[in-house]
């Protein structure tokens, strides 16, 4: 809309971007593919999104202010890019709408096992939908108060202070992983989300503070990743917590409090709040990409086809595994899209700043 | 774009009518309590070629339905697996069973020694289930003890588990859940615990604590050294204890040792070129003694650093009787292993054949009590 | 007397005749000195009329009244339709010879001031608007005592032509915002509006939502502090609520008597109140959550007690939950149609006698008796009479939808209900001004009430030129 977004909004808004429903499965994932102790490495996939991070952060300070559309534009000649938006805005449309799905289909395991995915599905992308149409200045507004929502069950954490054991972690470091390179991509998706940063260039105030805010909603991931996966690494033995398909969930299953137990239900429809985040950001990408194909047409049609076809495909895979299959091959591309888009318009911008002749800005925005 | 708007309300309005599917409504639930797991004892014997066993597997259900303390359904089912029993028992019974409630789970001793992981497996992967559940041995039928009604105490299902909470608190027996015991089962550093209990005419009463191999039962630790057991598996508040000192040398004399708390570190030196281990278990005891019999005088300042010795001397005896009485069952039942594999690296524990060294550790325990106070009256005697 | 023949001038034959078949006009003569009086009694007070204008009149000579006329309270009009809108608005057209006069003699009877119903606050003043603007202003004035505090005054209401005032202190509002109201209110076209609430919500970026985007009160220290704070009050002529701008969501959620008392005493009302919005959103939503849907969670000593109370009643719970959330609704617009006497015994009535008779008619269950009614209280914890409302029927959305979708439900009308929120702006700044935007400052004031050594700055939603409003003292 009319104002600019502000930093600490912005940093919340990439962590609730990328903190996800991958939490719930996020342990066993390290368990299995880095073994003892693997929640340790978490912190090398940490600095490898901080490192894209800052190349994003040198295409902001190249770029100025203007939009990446703008400078891919500026540079290739639109024929040519068209294919490639097209390409962005179908796998930020499936990724947005795979996820959604995932979320949907856990739930399904714990609860509503016979109802229809897709009805609950509808449902989600309804809301996501109406918060795609307002605008990025609102989709911020709903992600703090999101945020505020979903931040403070960080402190259940507590609870386990009592029997979490220092000696379970036992002294093995990465011993039993297997297939480290497939389970690191697996691992680094769930630090995807901070590439959408690119879009938001033309949104966001004129502050040194804006890649700062990313790289600390990045640190508030980690942190969170890191703590869970602690949790659990003390709390289970490790045979017992490869073999659990959702450790946080079972975290979450234990506590007891005086009126209330098995919490875990409702805490887990809290996190919808956190993968509403998540597809409304991508979808959203999407639309910012379908408009620059289509610059004419009505942004809430758009919207409205974009978040249809997406809903469309994810008719298709049925069971968690096709699920998780799409999301990783998902996952990869993406993650190629967050170091490549980058390079690619850090070149775009030194070619231009080589340039002869004086550049005549007539595309203000 | 208020067509639009409205088109998204009215789709919103129908799906969320039409999503009324797995509903759970409340008083249509029969809420399982108590689940048993038993051999079934009618079978014949089958020969050595099929091993078939069927399992009779029963069920308690407590009906909520009238005010009445005592009131519950109890069905019985035999199958061959749990899953299939179920089956059989929703046929028996007008609500729909739901395992959401279920608090605890007998074995019955022929089932355990044969093995309860397939079972325990069953219950872990339900995610109706809390991880909360209690894991217990009956010391006979965990059929029969749980389908006789005990007349002086309320429905049987809550009765166990209201006991069993309370001995927990005063660590006559360990706290075990299904959490509990497949983390201890699946962590090769420790061999997992349940408690047991046995019926005696018209009570139930603890009998224990199972020491298992695997998932096996292999055997159990007496009521009266469970205390023991307690101290050497971990840190707790909240333990009594009795001292028969005629054990360390004191002849008819008994101390009362009451409100322990008692900390525990264990320390390995680990050769394992030489096959060699050594642990060593420093206790730190405090309390209260409120009762003694015998000649010392408890508010003699010199008579209580004796009773403080004979007490250390005590519990340095049982503890080390105790872990001797595990090692030859070969049941890892405190966890040393988990402190011996901190010691030593990942290949050199994986060569290792814990089940193997584990009768062959050195193990001695140092103990330090301490006795906080004798009580609020002091009997002054020359 | 001489008539004009002029249709621009105004005339005494012309005016007499738009007041055709308006009995209550007054016409006197006043022969001796050829003077016409028209106006509307009930309208001019008598003090006035009599003072200014029989007085004088009947003891002047003719030749006396040019210069008697010369005096600045004599308006000489020349336009026959501000005559007629003149003896609408009180005053006392004179007529003499082809001139007219306007003599403003406005005093209406009005209600005295008193103590408002709506809003009351334990310790603080009393006093409350009333219907007359005027009376409004004073009250205002009286305790803003700076040649800052700009009133305006506009018109709605093509029938009606309500007079309506806008307030401002200027230095610390926002002139952006002045602007953007008045052009607001001016673009309106309706023929009455015949109250604060009413014009609010011809003017408000969103009249579509459920929520109140600007905040009225009746209460006159609750308006001066929301123009120290940065605001513009808008007061409307026939009605005592009087409405502020821009607002934000967490004001209807203050009380003046916040401020009144002590800061940790205002703190813990404060966060009560929070507690309440939560409880009266959520807790009839959960229980119907729970018992259809997860029952889990509920723990094993409260489990057979529910189940056996629920056993006797024969609808599932959400038709339950429905009924008697319908049937509390019933008892309160009922409470508040019925004269303050009956309308108190009903309520003891109905809340008791109806509900423990529904229990033993096995209708509902105890415990949703006390979900209920705890939402019930919660809900009129909310200062804001017109908040709690909205909050009211957005919890039968909630309770649908848990007893559709048990907590995924819930989640899903909470973050229904945070998306709406989002979009919505009062007077273009965000409605959840100091959420998103965030302004930690405002916090201090929003779910807390920091000590006043603490809070220094105006809200940030008004925009303010000024921020400061205390300067740092010892």
């Amino acid at each position: 809309m009319r104002e600019k977004l502000h930093p600490f909004h912005i940093g919340i808004l990439i962590y609730m971007t990328q903190a996800g429903v991958v939490i719930f499965s996020l342990p066993r994932v390290i368990a299995e593919h880095l073994g003892y102790n693997g929640w340790i490495s978490l912190i090398i996939y940490y600095g490898i999104a901080a490192i894209n991070i800052t190349l994003i952060s040198l295409v902001y300070r190249l770029a100025d202010g203007k939009s990446i559309f703008q400078i891919m534009e500026d540079a290739i000649p639109k024929i040519v890019v068209l294919p490639l938006y097209i390409f962005l805005l179908s796998v930020w449309t499936l990724v947005g709408c795979m996820s959604a799905k995932r979320y949907i289909i856990i739930y399904q395991i714990f609860v509503f096992p016979t109802t229809h995915p897709m009805l609950l599905k509808l449902l989600v992308d309804v809301l996501a939908f109406l918060l795609i149409i307002k605008g990025i200045y609102n989709i911020t507004k709903a992600a703090t108060l999101f945020f505020w929502l979903v931040i403070w069950t960080i402190f259940l954490l507590l609870f386990f202070v009592h029997d979490f054991q220092w000696v379970n972690l036992t002294t093995f470091y990465f011993h039993e992983s297997s297939d480290i390179v497939t389970g690191s991509f697996r691992i680094f998706t769930a630090f995807l989300g901070y590439e959408l940063i690119l879009l938001l260039f033309p949104y966001a105030e004129k502050r040194k503070g804006v890649m700062k805010a990313v790289h600390i909603g990045n640190l508030l991931t980690f942190i969170t990743y890191t703590l869970v996966c602690l949790v659990c690494f003390g709390f289970y033995s490790f045979d017992q917590l490869k073999r659990m398909k959702f450790p946080m969930i079972d975290l979450l299953a234990y506590i007891e409090l005086p009126f209330v137990e098995r919490i875990e239900n409702l805490i887990f429809s809290i996190f919808l709040f956190t993968s509403l985040m998540g597809i409304v950001m991508y979808n959203w990408a999407a639309v910012e990409a379908a408009q620059r194909i289509l610059p004419k047409a009505n942004v809430k049609w758009l919207s409205a086809i974009i978040v249809g076809l997406a809903f469309a495909v994810s008719w298709i895979p049925n069971v968690l595994v096709e699920v998780d299959a799409w999301l990783r091959f998902l996952g990869q591309i993406e993650v190629g899209i967050a170091f490549g888009l980058p390079l690619l318009l850090i070149m775009l911008l030194l070619l231009q700043k080589r340039r002869e002749e004086p550049w005549i800005d007539y595309n203000e925005p | 774009m208020d067509r639009l708007q409205r088109a998204v309300m009215l789709l919103l309005i129908i799906s969320v009518l039409t999503g009324c599917g797995d509903q759970r409504i409340l008083e249509k639930l029969g809420f399982t309590q108590t689940t048993s797991y038993d051999l079934d004892p009618n079978q014949e014997q089958a020969s050595n070629d099929e091993k078939q066993e069927q399992q009779k597997l029963l069920v308690s259900v407590t009906i909520p339905r009238t005010s009445d303390e005592t009131s519950r359904e109890l069905i019985t089912a035999t199958a061959y697996t749990s899953k299939e029993a179920k089956l059989k028992l929703q046929s028996q019974t007008e609500f729909r069973m739901v395992s959401g409630q279920l608090r605890n789970t007998l074995f019955g001793l022929s089932l355990a020694k044969q093995g309860i992981w397939e079972h325990i497996d069953t219950l872990v992967r339900d995610s109706s289930i809390s991880p909360r559940v209690r894991v217990t041995i009956v010391n006979g039928s965990a059929h029969e003890l749980l389908a006789k009604d005990y007349s002086q105490h309320y429905r049987t299902g809550q009765y166990i588990d209201r006991m069993l909470e309370k001995e927990a608190i005063s660590q006559t027996i360990p706290e075990v859940s299904l959490y509990q015991f497949t983390k201890d089962f699946l962590d090769d550093g420790i061999d997992a615990v349940a408690p047991v209990i046995k019926q005696i005419n018209d009570h139930v009463a603890i009998d224990g604590v199972a020491l298992f191999q695997d998932d096996r039962y292999v055997t159990k630790i007496e009521p009266d050294q469970a205390i023991i057991f307690a101290i050497l598996r971990g840190k707790f508040k909240n333990g009594e204890m009795s001292v028969d000192m005629s054990e360390v040398g004191r002849s008819n004399e008994h101390i009362m040792f009451t409100s322990l708390i008692s900390n525990r570190k264990i320390k390995v030196k680990a050769s394992p070129e030489a096959q060699r281990y050594y642990a060593d278990i420093s206790i730190d005891v405090s309390g209260s003694v409120l009762e003694y019999t015998g000649k010392l005088s408890i508010d003699n300042e010199e008579h209580q650093k004796q009773i403080e010795k004979t007490i250390e001397e005590y519990i340095k005896l049982k503890g080390e009787e105790l872990i001797a009485m595990m090692q030859k069952n070969n049941v890892d039942s405190i966890g040393l292993g988990k402190y011996v594999r901190n010691k030593l690296s990942y290949e050199q524990w994986k060569n290792l054949n814990w089940r193997k060294v584990y009768p062959t550790i050195e193990v001695t325990c140092n103990v330090h009590v301490r006795i906080k106070d004798y009580g609020k009256f002091v009997n002054v005697e020359q | 007397m001489t008539v004009s023949n002029s249709t621009n001038n105004p005339s005494l034959q012309h005016t007499l005749d738009s007041f055709n078949d308006c009995i209550d006009l007054i016409h006197r003569t006043l022969p001796d000195i050829h003077v016409h009086l028209v106006y509307f009694d009930h309208l001019v007070g008598s003090d006035a009329l009599y003072r200014d204008i029989i007085n004088p009149l009947t003891q002047a000579k003719e030749y006396e009244l040019q210069s008697l006329f010369k005096k600045s309270q004599y308006q000489l009009t020349t336009d026959s339709i501000a005559v007629i809108q003149g003896i609408l608005n009180g005053q006392v057209a004179i007529f003499h010879k082809e001139n007219v006069y306007l003599l403003d003699a406005y005093k209406p009877e009005a209600r005295s001031i008193d103590q408002s119903e709506t809003e009351s606050v334990i310790t603080g003043p009393h006093d409350a608007f009333v219907e007359l603007a005027t009376s409004n202003i004073s009250l205002i004035r009286r305790r803003v005592k700076s040649s800052r505090l700009k009133v305006l005054k506009l018109a709605v209401g093509e029938v009606t032509k309500t007079d309506l005032y806008i307030l401002y202190i200027d230095g610390i509002a926002n002139m952006d915002y002045v602007r953007d109201l008045i052009k607001r209110i001016e673009l309106i076209e309706v023929d009455a509006i015949l109250d604060g609430h009413m014009l609010i919500q011809y003017i408000d970026d969103s009249p579509n939502s459920i929520f109140p985007l600007f905040s009225v009160s009746e209460r006159t220290d609750t308006a001066v502090s929301k123009l120290a704070g940065g605001k513009i009050i808008g007061i409307l002529d026939g009605s005592p609520s009087v409405f502020s701008a821009p607002s934000s969501f967490f004001e209807f959620l203050a009380s003046p008597d916040d401020y009144y008392q002590r800061w940790l005493l205002g703190t813990a009302t404060r966060l009560l109140r929070f507690a309440a919005l939560v409880i009266t959103l959520t807790f009839t939503a959960l229980y119907v959550s729970v018992t259809t849907f997860h029952y889990e969670m509920i723990p094993e000593d409260l489990l057979l007690t529910l189940t056996e109370s629920r056993s006797r009643v024969p609808f599932p719970p959400l038709y339950e939950a429905l009924l008697m959330e319908v049937t509390i609704e019933l008892l309160r617009e009922a409470g508040a149609r019925l004269p303050s006497k009956i309308g108190q015994t009903i309520g003891i009535v109905g809340g008791i006698v109806i509900g423990q008779a529904a229990v033993q008619a096995g209708l509902t269950s105890n415990v949703l008796i006390i979900a209920v009614a705890s939402s019930a209280i919660a809900s009129f914890v909310i200062p804001s009479y017109v908040m709690s409302a909205s909050i009211r029927l957005i919890r039968f959305g909630l309770i649908i939808l848990a007893g559709t979708l048990g907590d995924l439900g819930i989640a899903m009308g909470i973050a229904y209900i945070i998306i709406h929120l989002s979009g919505l702006t009062s007077l273009n700044t965000s409605y959840i001004t100091p959420i998103a935007p965030s302004y930690f400052k405002d916090w201090r004031d929003v779910f807390i009430r920091a000590p006043f050594w603490a809070m220094r700055d105006r809200p940030s939603q008004s925009n303010t030129p000024n921020k400061v409003k205390m300067k740092q003292k010892k």
